[in-house]
């Protein structure tokens, strides 16, 4: 249990700050002001701030197409956030990516990914040049229940495994991929018992226990620093929201995602918690949700006022040594 | 039945025409022997009779190439069937610039052809095209070498380089302008390169090409020949005048047999002496010059050879003459004494490797054995190819032809 | 010059020695490097030279990928072997998705320098899932530059151009081609810029547009033609992307006509892209439709009548140039 009721209360902020993130862009996008399509994290805010705050900010992470929470949970910048999301020319990519293709390399988010599973091979390559250049860094690779099912998921597991190199596979286990459950489309119940197969430890995690899940990767975290190797972690959570925003979720009942909610709800969990602890109370709970509110206010703001690109800058960024 | 407008072979070696025109429009009634439309191939233009009664169906349009033999459009028993038969596509009646491709011959019944680029459209490379208007060229008076009659970067450079002759143009526009306009001139009047015109291009222009020609220049006394001339016409009666035509031809002929080498022709690489003489006479009837033959002049008397040649006039007049009646000649005879004319520099109509100018016979002071005297006189020029014949032969014959005009027994 | 003859393969070998020497961000990955230095021979002496730079891997063509795509992101300079330029199918996400754009999608904020070196090509009698010719695909992907040597000097000047390149290159190095030998200039520096195309015969009469395999089927073919009369200008193109068109055009204007020659198959390959690009930006100068040669649309079979008969030939070419030039 860690003690720095600093490093709690902070961990709280940043669960309050992915889930007012996630609400806002639900709004924003309903509203027409985020084009595209985007895909929501409510619900699954313990498994990425727990891993997160078990990182270093020269660690890397990468993330999915569901990823707006590993990469705040990894220290991004709000105000790039919300442009990138609205396509203004200030975002992270300039107005390229968007929601499903994000990035912060200055803190280690080797990109968000559309393919899913697409950042497993990636993160191998991570591990791989952490393990050539000597140094301490992990590499973690969050990736769904879905994507536990493709097959480089398979050659990345072995392959870090055979190399010992330190990376964290982080499945998050939400229960849904797009329209299939997880009881339809996977063998096992538990994806954590894969590892054995590869010869790593698995853990499944109570996904929506910030605390267990940064215990988790708090462990996972010292074994690949020392050398000893991937380990598989299975946060079990829930998606709230719709695989996208704008899902009609014609595929499950909405009492499943009642029963997700109030109770089983990280964040609520660990209010009940940190009260508990007396680190929170009402007044200091507002005052928390009133700074990031305040703060992503301004985050829109500066969205909001960003220039668009010019449609001529589609053609650059393409090359580092364009000819 | 309907009645088929067949393209007929006009001669032994046409293989296709141009249709110039049709006179009438498709669904008219045309009449036998009415002229329903002209045909145009590289030495006549014929006006073509209908070969039947009926309403017009036309399955090929004006400007379009036809081979020979091809059916052209039909003359239907009624509207209905000449709509079937391919009336759809009314050509209005003098449509000739209007390039458009024959539709299948084989296939009346079937629904009219719609009218596809292929026969008025001149194939050429991108190249060849940017070329020909760099140097103000008209494509449509190259020869294209290439796949399919593309005209190509060698066609241009040849005529560029001189070393082809322009072929006929088809359009009666050029598309390269002509002269650079500088505001100076107003084109007053544009005159299509076809038909005998274009003939005369292709024909002057590679004679000057491709042969040496030198002309030598004498005069001789006429008097003899009018005394000859007025005997014939007294004998001839009612009959038609003996042309100084006639006469010249008699005289080049019975020239020949006595110098055979300069009935000849060559390719570069042997010269061929011919055996017949046909003797060629230059006519103009107003569209451009053409060139009817009298055939084995030589065996023919004076008389004869002058009926042939007003049949001849009447044949072009008509524009009847066939293509054969303008092949195979072996030398010319050209007059431009009706205009005044003595001495000129005629050019061989090639592949012939003589032609002798006439011109008119005027009285002139002439000095007969130390006395100055009147005499008619006549200028003759032959224009001789150099490469066939040498100045001397070339002046032997003159000088033979010279003799029989003198005196005419000669001749006999 | 240098008058030194030496294979395609030790030209790579002696390459990636002086690279390696230079920058320790480089090594290199694929499967059964280390056993024969590459299944071709081609890494000969690296092994032993940098122990732990070559680096045998799983038969996981995804993640071999996916580790150089990782490993760029994070400060290293890969050079992922294919084993067989075939297997580009397996790893098509990690090339095409994810090297290809993820500078671009990420706005610029990173670099990707990574050689996928992918050893090609028919006439081995390997049949269709080991002999193709697959370069096009990459030329149609936005963010991969995409380079086809042919002669052994040109293999060891684009290879250093590539890994001192800072983006995904794609390196298509014909198997038939590695023991062929050719002088190659022993200086370190030695480099050929990307992008920069070779014209190796000059000729007034046609160009023939090249690369890879297909040089030493222009080079035969044009002697052949000049005993004929017809001057063909060898254009070897070396890179594909970035093309240079300013070397095609100028000898297209020299000679009016074109023939596009390569390995790969005819339809969609990278002579209907040239062809195009010919045809808009210097229609003017052409006097004949532009000629392609390559493979017939088959996969390549195994029995040598039939892989002989599918290949193009230096007969395939004498024949288009002949016809683009009206003889």
């Amino acid at each position: 249990m860690p003690e720095d009721s600093n490093l709690l209360l902070s961990m709280y902020k940043t669960m309050v700050k992915v889930r007012q993130f996630e609400s806002m862009a639900g709004e924003y996008f309903a509203a027409g002001d985020i084009p595209g399509f985007i895909h929501l994290s409510i619900g699954q805010e313990g498994s990425s701030v727990g891993i997160c705050s078990a990182l270093r900010d020269d660690d890397y992470v990468a993330t999915t197409h569901r990823g707006h929470g590993h990469m705040i949970a990894k220290g991004a910048d709000l105000n790039k956030m919300v442009a990138e999301l609205f396509g203004k020319a200030t975002g992270y990519c300039k107005g390229k990516g968007g929601s499903m293709h994000i990035a912060d390399f200055s803190i280690g988010i080797l990109g968000a990914n559309g393919v899913v599973a697409g950042g497993l091979p990636i993160i191998t390559g991570a591990g791989l040049s952490i393990k050539y250049r000597k140094t301490d860094q992990v590499a973690v690779v969050f990736f769904g229940d879905g994507a536990s099912n493709r097959g480089p998921v398979h050659e990345a597991m072995n392959m870090c495994a055979i190399w010992n190199l330190p990376v964290l596979f982080v499945v998050e286990n939400n229960q849904w991929a797009s329209t299939t459950p997880q009881t339809y489309s996977c063998s096992v119940g538990d994806l954590c018992t894969r590892a054995a197969g590869y010869g790593i430890p698995g853990v499944a995690v109570d996904g929506n226990d910030v605390l267990a899940v940064r215990e988790a990767a708090l462990e996972a975290v010292a074994r690949a620093r020392a050398g000893e190797g991937p380990t598989f972690i299975e946060n079990k959570t829930y998606r709230i929201r719709g695989h996208f925003e704008g899902d009609p979720q014609k595929y499950r009942k909405e009492a499943e995602v009642k029963a997700w909610q109030d109770e089983k709800d990280p964040i609520n969990r660990y209010t009940k918690l940190l009260t508990q602890k007396k680190l929170l109370n009402k007044t200091k709970i507002q005052t928390i949700w009133d700074e990031v509110k305040a703060e992503l206010d301004a985050a829109l703001d500066f969205a909001k006022s960003s220039p668009f690109p010019k449609p001529e800058d589609a053609l650059n960024d393409l090359f580092s040594n364009p000819y | 039945m309907a009645i088929e407008i067949q393209v007929p072979k006009l001669g032994l070696t046409m293989e296709e025409a141009t249709l110039v025109k049709w006179n009438f429009s498709a669904g008219q009634s045309v009449k036998k022997d009415e002229i329903v439309l002209v045909l145009e191939t590289d030495k006549v233009t014929y006006e073509m009779p209908s070969p039947g009664d009926g309403v017009l169906a036309i399955l090929a349009q004006g400007g379009t190439t036809i081979k020979v033999a091809e059916v052209v459009g039909y003359l239907a028993a009624d509207e209905a069937e000449a709509a079937s038969l391919g009336g759809g596509a009314a050509a209005a009646p003098a449509a000739e610039a209007t390039p458009a491709a024959a539709a299948p011959a084989e296939a009346p019944k079937s629904a009219p052809a719609a009218p596809a680029a292929s026969g008025g459209r001149v194939k050429s490379s991108p190249l060849a095209r940017s070329m020909a208007a760099e140097h103000g060229l008209d494509l449509n008076a190259i020869t294209g070498t290439g796949p399919g009659g593309r005209i190509v970067r060698a066609d241009v450079l040849a005529v560029l380089e001189g070393g082809a002759q322009a072929a006929p143009a088809e359009a009666p526009a050029p598309t390269a302008p002509i002269q650079a306009k500088c505001g100076l001139l107003t084109v007053a009047e544009e005159l299509p390169v076809s038909g005998v015109r274009k003939v005369v291009f292709k024909n002057m222009h590679q004679s000057l090409q491709e042969q040496a020609q030198l002309t030598l220049h004498t005069e001789v006394s006429a008097k003899e020949m009018i005394e000859l001339r007025k005997k014939l016409n007294a004998l001839a009666g009612d009959g038609p005048k003996i042309s100084y035509n006639a006469i010249m031809i008699k005289a080049v002929a019975q020239a020949v047999k006595l110098h055979p080498r300069v009935n000849a022709a060559t390719n570069g690489e042997v010269i061929q002496v011919w055996k017949e003489v046909h003797v060629g006479v230059a006519m103009d009837l107003g569209e451009g010059l053409i060139v009817p033959k009298v055939r084995d002049a030589e065996t023919k008397s004076v008389v004869q050879i002058n009926r042939e040649l007003g049949e001849l006039v009447e044949q072009a007049k008509a524009k009847t003459l066939m293509p054969d009646d303008l092949a195979a000649g072996t030398i010319t005879v050209t007059n431009l004494g009706a205009w005044d004319i003595d001495h000129f520099t005629p050019i061989v109509n090639n592949p012939e490797s003589a032609i002798l100018g006439v011109g008119r016979i005027i009285d002139k002071p002439v000095v007969v054995d130390g006395q100055v005297c009147v005499a008619p006189m006549l200028a003759l020029s032959l224009t001789i190819d150099h490469r066939i014949i040498d100045g001397a032969p070339g002046a032997a014959f003159l000088k033979t032809i010279k003799d029989m005009i003198e005196q005419p027994l000669l001749m006999l | 010059m240098s008058e030194r003859k030496i294979s395609a393969s030790a030209a790579l070998a002696e390459a990636l020695h002086d690279e390696m020497s230079q920058d320790e961000s480089i090594y290199i990955l694929g499967e059964d490097l280390t056993a024969h230095a590459g299944i071709f021979g081609q890494f000969k002496g690296l092994p032993e030279a940098f122990p732990g730079r070559i680096l045998d891997t799983p038969i996981s063509e995804m993640c071999i990928v996916g580790c150089g795509v990782g490993s760029a992101l994070t400060g290293m300079r890969p050079i992922v072997d294919l084993h067989f330029s075939d297997f580009v199918t397996c790893a098509m996400d990690e090339l095409c998705n994810q090297a290809a754009k993820i500078r671009y999608m990420f706005g610029g904020q990173v670099k990707l320098p990574m050689v996928v070196w992918c050893p090609d090509g028919a006439g081995l009698r390997a049949a269709a899932q080991h002999s193709q010719s697959l370069e096009s695909w990459f030329v149609h992907t936005p963010g991969v530059k995409v380079v086809v040597p042919s002669e052994p000097a040109d293999v060891k000047g684009l290879i250093k151009s590539a890994i001192r390149d800072d983006d995904p290159v794609m390196f298509f190095q014909h198997k038939r081609l590695f023991a062929k030998e050719g002088p190659v200039p022993e200086d370190k520096d030695f480099i050929i810029p990307l992008g920069q195309a070779a014209v190796k015969r000059e000729g007034s009469d046609v160009s023939l547009l090249t690369y890879g395999s297909g040089y030493y089927l222009c080079a035969q073919a044009a002697e052949e033609l000049a005993k004929d009369g017809i001057e063909a200008e060898v254009v070897d193109l070396r890179t594909l992307k970035p093309l240079d068109m300013d070397t095609v055009a100028q000898s297209i204007k020299k000679t009016y006509r074109a023939v596009i020659v390569h390995e790969a198959c005819v339809t969609g390959g990278f002579g209907a892209e040239l062809a195009a690009r010919i045809q808009s930006e210097l229609f003017d100068y052409l006097d004949a439709p532009v000629g392609r040669v390559g493979t017939k649309d088959v996969p390549i079979p195994f029995s040598p009548p039939l892989e002989d008969f599918v290949l193009p030939s230096v007969a395939d070419v004498i024949e288009a140039a002949k016809a683009v030039a009206y003889r």
